[in-house]
């Protein structure tokens, strides 16, 4: 099992179209994926778990992922926060 | 397009021609019906397969945009997409089917209604508004499961726009008041549902229990309202609109000659004054109010200040209200009725809805067993009395240790302001709304205790001979001039008489310039009802004489059959 801290980076937080980018990338890895903002734990795999986390920018939440391709997943999604989600911003 | 014509129930007079505006808001439509354990798989399957249909609709639609080349609102569809197949979304309606023996279109909304109240409690504004893509998702799936087209209407606006729903509810109701339709047309309903009170409320034809108007009548189609007999006409020939504009314009001259009658004083022949009173629901009710000449407000119905809302209004917030009621009443009468709300009025997430609401947790009922909401309301209520003429009127009184609990938590109120040194009218009136058939029976027990008797005729109606008057399969055995209805309002009437409490009648039998001099004759001189309706009773009073009525109603109340009943009041109209 993989931890990692991410900070939410682009303006609008983990918004519409960001969540479903991620829940997309999520779905197709294999293992669990969890994303983790204070007490609340949610599935990465599911957009209505992942709008209800409302993550706004600046927040800082906990990936946790679990299974064979936990690697390549933890990667996957650190680089999707990063590139702001594609939107420039 | 051929021409047919199609009978229901007029709820509201007046003649209306326009566009039909068939509202398709699938999400008004739902009801929740029992299904058997058999029928669980079936209904299951039957959720999947709307579910995956709305899915190639949404793929056929996003193809389309891409082709277009419009990238945002492919996003859109994405999302809407991804909310589908979200197990949460998708898979928790069927268990609910499983667990609970309802129809899909109920489960899909339970879920919904969890997902809607999660967001309304996420700070982000952004975020919290996609719960509209949510129920739209919602919406799609309930077009499905319910056969209707998929394409949303376009909004017609105009003045002429004639509204054909199944049914509106209290909640709809409240928006449908902004907007400016013609008339109403509903498949459900009866006199006294929310459909016919909205469109009295708003002075426009209606009819109801049309039965399948909205399966039968198309977007668009022209439609003439006959709210004069119940009638309308789809697709009218030439010569049939014609005649309906001329007498469209007749009606119309002749809602002008009674507002000649506004500022008559209101005396019967025999020089008796008779009060008439207006219903109201919310403040700007007020302007109605006064363009008919109300001598003031005998029935301000508050839950609809609780109404469409996720918080309850608090103290200050009701205060503000009754008091700019009372103000622009200036010195006249204001009867406010505490909450009278059950399960189908209130918005609230709480309420558990029990199969039979009408004789459940409501009224007084729940605002003695919710003690602190009811504390609220009443010192609104005080405070605002420092400002006007305001009496206090309780619903759905049943039995006397009710009353006594009531005129407690009054008198705690009252002693918390004193405590406060904030001013309230220290004889505020108190009054009790006759409605439970055992109060009107026992109405001299009670008239010795209250300072007033206010006669719901729509409830009292409804629990007396046993109707549910929202359903329309029973709705025609709702009677007002039923003998036993009858009996009750005259023992009502008479314990005030003897008690020398003012009685008056603020159901639709007050309004219904029909029955006006029946109930002169009994003895009624206080009549509180819709605005609009007010000046044709005033028109009745005026030619009224109570002495020779007297004998007439006599004669009626002694008449076993309703039908006989019937035939007597045309002759007392002659």
């Amino acid at each position: 099992m993989i931890k990692k801290k991410i900070r939410i980076i682009n303006k609008l937080g983990l918004h519409a179209r960001a969540s479903s980018k991620l829940t997309q990338l999520a779905c197709t890895f294999k293992s669990e994926l969890f994303l983790i903002k204070d007490k609340n734990k949610v599935n990465a795999k599911s957009i209505m778990e992942i709008l209800m986390l409302a993550a706004s920018k600046n927040t800082i939440i906990t990936l946790e992922a679990n299974g064979e391709d936990e690697k390549e997943a933890t990667e996957s999604i650190v680089n999707l926060f990063g590139s702001y989600f594609g939107e420039g911003e | 397009m051929s021409s047919f014509n199609i009978h229901g129930v007029s709820v509201s007079n007046g003649i209306a021609i326009g566009k039909a505006n068939l509202i398709s808001n699938a999400l008004f439509e739902v009801v929740r019906y029992e299904i058997t354990n058999r029928e669980i798989p079936n209904e299951i399957k039957r959720l999947t397969r709307a579910i995956d249909d709305v899915r190639k609709d949404l793929l056929r639609i996003k193809k389309q945009l891409q082709k277009e080349s419009s990238e945002e609102f492919s996003a859109f569809i994405d999302t809407h997409l991804m909310i589908l197949a979200d197990k949460n979304f998708s898979e928790k309606p069927k268990i609910i089917i499983n667990n609970d023996n309802c129809n899909a279109e109920w489960a899909l909304k339970k879920q919904m209604d969890f997902f809607v109240d999660k967001f309304e409690k996420i700070k982000d504004e952004y975020i919290k508004e996609r719960k509209n893509d949510v129920i739209q998702v919602v919406e799609r799936i309930l077009k499905v499961l319910l056969g209707h087209p998929r394409q949303a209407n376009q909004v017609n606006n105009e003045s002429s726009a004639i509204l054909v729903a199944h049914d509106i509810s209290p909640a709809d109701a409240l928006q449908f008041k902004k907007h400016q339709y013609a008339a109403f047309l509903t498949d459900m309903g009866g006199s006294t549902s929310h459909t016919a009170i909205l469109a009295r409320s708003l002075n426009i034809p209606s009819i109801v229990a049309l039965q399948n108007a909205r399966s039968l009548i198309k977007n668009n189609e022209q439609i003439i309202v006959d709210g004069n007999q119940g009638i309308v006409i789809v697709n009218p020939s030439k010569d049939i609109l014609e005649e309906y504009q001329v007498r469209q314009n007749i009606w119309g001259i002749e809602q002008k000659k009674l507002s000649k009658i506004k500022n008559i004083k209101c005396k019967t022949l025999n020089n008796e004054n008779i009060e008439l009173l207006a219903n109201i629901e919310v403040p700007d009710d007020i302007k109605s109010v006064k363009e008919n000449g109300a001598s003031g407000i005998g029935l301000f119905r508050t839950e609809f200040l609780f109404m469409n809302r996720k918080e309850l209004p608090n103290e200050e917030e009701q205060f503000e209200i009754y008091k700019s009621v009372v103000k622009a009443m200036s010195g006249k009468t204001v009867v406010i009725r505490t909450l009278d709300s059950g399960a189908d009025k209130l918005t609230s997430a709480d309420t558990t809805i029990s199969s039979n609401p009408a004789l459940g947790l409501r009224a007084i009922r729940l605002c003695l067993s919710e003690p602190q909401l009811f504390n609220i309301q009443l010192r609104a209520i005080l405070k605002a009395s420092h400002f006007g003429k305001i009496k206090i009127l309780i619903p759905m009184l049943s039995s006397l240790s009710e009353l006594r609990q009531t005129k407690l938590l009054i008198e705690r109120a009252k002693k918390s302001l004193r405590n406060e040194k904030i001013s309230y009218d220290r004889y505020i009136k108190i009054g009790g709304m006759i409605e439970v058939p055992a109060v009107a029976i026992n109405a001299e027990a009670f008239a010795q205790e209250l300072d007033f008797l206010s006669i719901g005729t729509n409830d009292l109606i409804q629990y007396t001979l046993a109707i549910d008057r929202t359903d329309d399969r029973v709705s025609h055995l709702y009677n007002p001039l039923h003998p036993a209805i009858l009996k009750l309002i005259n023992l009502t009437i008479k314990a005030g008489n003897k008690y020398n409490k003012e009685v008056s009648i603020c159901g639709e039998m007050a309004g219904d310039s029909k029955l006006t001099k029946l109930l002169l004759g009994m003895g009624l001189k206080h009549f509180s009802m819709h605005p609009s309706r007010i000046l044709s009773v005033k028109k009745q009073v005026l030619n009224s004489d109570t002495q020779k009525l007297a004998a007439l109603s006599s004669k009626v109340l002694k008449t076993k059959e309703s039908e006989i009943i019937e035939t007597l009041i045309r002759k007392i109209n002659q």
